[in-house]
């Protein structure tokens, strides 16, 4: 008898093709079309590179994304070890601060680094050149290099999330094997521990560097005032009248090839190795014993988290409860009316709170059994050519999310899937734009299963379908955990492709929060992102609880 | 008392009490029926760049106010997004938006051009400030709904009134230097028309002296408020509304009307011609010519476009100061030259 779970692998390639090559073949499709006869040209890309600013901007963008995806390794990889492997002290604040800097908007995050580190008036300036009588303060925000330190910033959880989930698999044998033949401890971690998350890791990499590049919020705040163009803020004017969406689609293509050629390397440097970690003979997991030095990783993740969270929060609180937060801090410039007018005098903030907690679910739950499904068929083989799903799945996340709303837009509203006007026009929009880094996740964490897990309750008589549910996804739970809150918690925070699919009705916090940056209004927008911060730790935590996980993601109980 | 005495008192004291809130409200001639009309198309949707998503949010309630049984969704987003966004819906066949507010001359320009629009000539005109009447569409397609203004701005805390810039020119004082914020007119119509504007006054030298003094480039115009603000620019040119909003919370900004004139920008509003509730958004467009329209207005700081409407405490009225602004053609034509040659003395 063939194998029945065929027809299952065949659907949900077909589902991955349905939500990925529909929207993109459109766009595709337009970058080669004419704006007025709709007729064959290549008169988009010759717009779109043929001129220097265009390929200028482009340049900066890979350069921004390169060193602020190599600044993620150094801020997140540290902190993920200490978390995972070690007996640091205060892991729960740190990671409650790591989960809440991925929360803030990113808009928010740089206005707050504005204020720390303008040229003219920053906080950091101000105490150097008090300190030392110096004219000007040496801290310039308006830099390449503030513009990487705050995308940096505001996108390493990514790293520390995939990171951790693969260090928390590995069993401590694999160490003590290493400390037996006279390894040090760092010498363990450094050839044995990280070597072993290193899947983990570049697949990371591949994601902070492709969001950085697809980022608009950030760089439309720093870049501009520092006289450069990146990518999305050349693709932002493509929108201005007269809108030049075909040279839009014309000038994000190209992304895609990078995104091949980045996982082409990625296969290339780990294929010959093996990264099995998880072999189901038991396996124990013991903290490093670091001594004293624990408070000096300590004090590390404390200062990474000071740079992303905790001072950009002083500011956000700040600015909430002021009547006015250009007067500063003062008694009597104290509020709590910002506050309640989000709360409650604003309607349109409790329904979209709703919708944007519902929404992000639904996409979580539909990217994660989609992307470990199409990460099993590639990982075990199972149809040919399976490898060249990866790139299927990994393409959404490159095309900047307002261009790629324009082929959400295109599919969605004609035949075969007409969805315009309801709420799964955003939900599967989600789902398909974060699927990259659900699919990240799960690939890596397949890597660390030993096939043989399953062949165990094949040769017993299961099925395939029967091993994948009662062993492998029991074994991926805890990543699976780590995943979800990759895949919600930026689902949360999606501007770009929200604010052309949303109607009446399916209105969502990032598209107000979006409002409120383009209005000015700082005092507002800073309750809102205090609200959504507090509200989804909260939610994040008390989900954690309910599924049986304290708050660092082990079992509680057992 | 004798029963007619009683009964004439008692209407004296119902009309007191009614008084402010009754008072006559010109009612325009057929507003029953298109009410009626309305209300059989139960709601209507507002596509709106105009104002901040709070003055359209209290725009909504106070016409569902005036008009039971007529439900307004709006829209709020910049005017490229939703001009894009109609424009994805014209190209699907969608009838969605009833209503559009761009804040960009040219979107007119092509939505006329392209037969997206329907005529409709408010029977509330008359109420409109005289000098906005010249930006109404002669084929009745679009009329004037909204104004602003971009002006010089400042922080109070750092810059006394005294000190601060009187004319557009004096933006270009060395003292300045390092302390200017301006918008980008790459991303900002209203900064598009400012450019324009200050090219036809004093030539582009004005932008080559301006980079002299090394301006921080935003965004949008908005975002010189937040500059001000964080006190990384001390002067600026912004915005009217959103600048006397966050002055009037208390925040150190000011205005100054230029001696040179302030850049006046006229923004208006038209009927789909595919637009589901027709009647419903002929309702929407007397409303918001409409003194109650204009009311709610300024409470949200926007300037009125009702001349019978006083702009709020802070702010004058736009026919107390000297204002300026570019033909319809200036700045359709001058935006594409002067992003090019923005960006080639600014180098973005």
């Amino acid at each position: 008898m063939k194998d029945r779970s065929l027809v299952v692998w065949v659907l949900l390639i077909a589902l991955l093709l349905l939500l990925v090559i529909n929207p993109l073949a459109r766009l595709l499709w337009a970058s080669f079309e004419h704006p007025e006869t709709g007729a064959f040209t290549l008169g988009n890309y010759a717009a779109a590179y043929g001129r220097w600013r265009n390929i200028e901007a482009l340049i900066n963008s890979l350069e921004v994304g390169l060193a602020a995806a190599a600044l993620c390794i150094v801020f997140g990889v540290p902190m993920a070890w200490a978390v995972s492997r070690t007996d640091m002290p205060a892991k729960g604040l740190v990671w409650a601060a790591v989960l809440g800097t991925f929360i803030m908007p990113n808009y928010l995050g740089a206005v707050a680094w504005i204020l720390m580190a303008g040229p003219n008036a920053g906080w950091l300036n101000r105490i150097y050149t008090g300190l030392t009588g110096a004219a000007a303060g040496p801290f310039n925000i308006y830099s390449k290099t503030g513009l990487v330190l705050v995308i940096a910033c505001y996108s390493f959880p990514y790293m520390f999330v995939f990171t951790r989930s693969a260090l928390d698999l590995i069993s401590s044998e694999m160490e003590d094997a290493a400390s037996t033949l006279g390894a040090s401890a760092l010498r363990t971690t450094l050839r044995v521990t990280l070597p072993l998350a290193l899947p983990a890791i570049m697949g990371a990499f591949i994601v902070e560097f492709l969001e950085a590049i697809a980022l608009f919020g950030a760089p439309a705040l720093i870049a501009l005032p520092a006289r450069f163009q990146v990518m999305t803020t050349m693709l932002w004017q493509m929108f201005e009248f007269p809108p030049r969406l075909q040279v839009a689609a014309a000038y994000s293509m190209p992304l895609l090839l990078i995104t091949v050629f980045l996982f082409w390397l990625q296969y290339r440097l780990i294929a010959r190795k093996g990264f099995v970690s998880l072999t189901g003979k038991g396996g124990e997991r013991r903290m490093v014993r670091l001594g004293a030095w624990r408070w000096a990783l300590l004090g590390y993740c404390l200062f990474v988290t000071s740079l992303s969270f905790f001072v950009p929060m002083v500011v956000v609180l700040q600015a909430a409860f002021a009547k006015a937060w250009g007067r500063g801090f003062g008694w009597d410039n104290l509020t709590l009316r910002n506050v309640r007018f989000v709360l409650f005098d604003q309607t349109a903030t409790r329904a979209a709170t709703v919708n944007t907690f519902v929404y992000a679910a639904a996409a979580s739950v539909i990217a994660l059994g989609l992307a470990l499904a199409i990460a099993y068929i590639v990982a075990r083989r199972l149809v040919p050519m399976g490898r060249a799903l990866t790139y299927v799945a990994m393409a959404p996340f490159v095309i900047p999310g307002i261009v790629l709303a324009i082929g959400f837009y295109a599919a969605y509203t004609t035949k075969p899937l007409v969805l315009y006007g309801t709420a799964w026009i955003l939900i599967l929009a989600f789902a398909t734009r974060f699927l990259p880094i659900a699919y990240t996740n799960s690939d890596a964490s397949l890597r660390s299963i030993n096939p043989e897990l399953e062949d165990a309750a094949r040769i017993l008589g299961g099925s395939r379908l029967l091993a994948l549910r009662r062993v492998v996804v029991p074994l991926l739970k805890r990543g699976l955990a780590g995943a979800f809150i990759l895949v919600f918690i930026p689902a949360t925070r999606e501007l770009s492709s929200a604010i052309f699919l949303y109607t009446t009705g399916t209105q969502v916090l990032s598209v107000l929060l979006f409002d409120k940056s383009d209005e000015g209004n700082f005092e507002i927008l800073s309750s809102m992102g205090l609200i959504l911060v507090v509200g989804t730790v909260a939610l994040v935590l008390a989900g954690f609880r309910l599924v049986g996980r304290d708050f660092l993601l082990r079992r509680t109980a057992s | 008392m004798t029963t007619i005495w009683k009964v004439l008192l008692a209407a004296l004291v119902v009309a007191l009490a009614l008084g402010p809130a009754a008072a006559p409200v010109p009612a325009f001639d057929g507003e029953k029926a298109l009410h009626e009309a309305a209300k059989k198309e139960k709601e209507f949707t507002w596509y709106t760049a105009h104002y901040n998503s709070e003055t359209a949010a209290a725009l909504c309630q106070g016409f569902e106010k005036k008009y039971p049984g007529v439900k307004c969704n709006y829209i709020r987003t910049t005017a490229q997004v939703a001009y894009q966004r109609l424009a994805q819906d014209q190209k699907a066949g969608i009838a969605q938006a009833s209503v559009i507010s761009s804040t960009d001359q040219s979107h007119y320009t092509k939505m006329k051009q392209d037969g997206w629009l329907q005529p409709y000539k408010p029977k509330n005109l008359p109420e409109l400030v005289d000098a906005f009447r010249s930006f109404n569409d002669p084929d009745d397609l679009f009329t004037a709904t909204a104004a602003g203004l971009v002006l010089i701005t400042y922080n109070t805390s750092v810059v006394s009134p005294a000190e601060a810039p009187k004319k557009w020119t004096d933006l270009t004082d060395p003292k300045w230097k390092n302390k200017v914020s301006i918008g980008h007119p790459g991303f900002s119509g209203y900064v598009g028309t400012w450019v324009v504007q200050m090219r036809k006054l004093y030539g582009w030298d004005y932008f080559k002296k301006l980079e002299l003094n090394k301006p921080r480039i935003g965004r949008s115009i908005n975002d010189t408020v937040t500059m001000l603000n964080a006190k990384e620019s001390i002067v600026a040119a912004g915005p009217s509304a959103t600048t006397l909003e966050s002055r009037a919370k208390g925040n150190p900004v000011a205005v100054v009307y230029p001696e040179d004139g302030a850049l006046l920008m006229v923004s208006a509003s038209g009927i789909l011609k595919n637009a589901p509730a027709p009647n419903a958004a002929k309702l929407f467009m007397e409303y918001l010519l409409s003194r109650e329209g204009n009311e709610v207005m300024v409470q949200q700081y926007q300037d009125p476009v009702n001349k019978h409407v006083k702009p709020m405490a802070g702010g004058k009225s736009i026919a107390e100061i000297k204002t300026i602004r570019p033909t319809a053609v200036e700045i359709e034509k001058g935006i594409p030259e002067v992003k090019e040659l923005f960006r080639e003395t600014f180098g973005i």
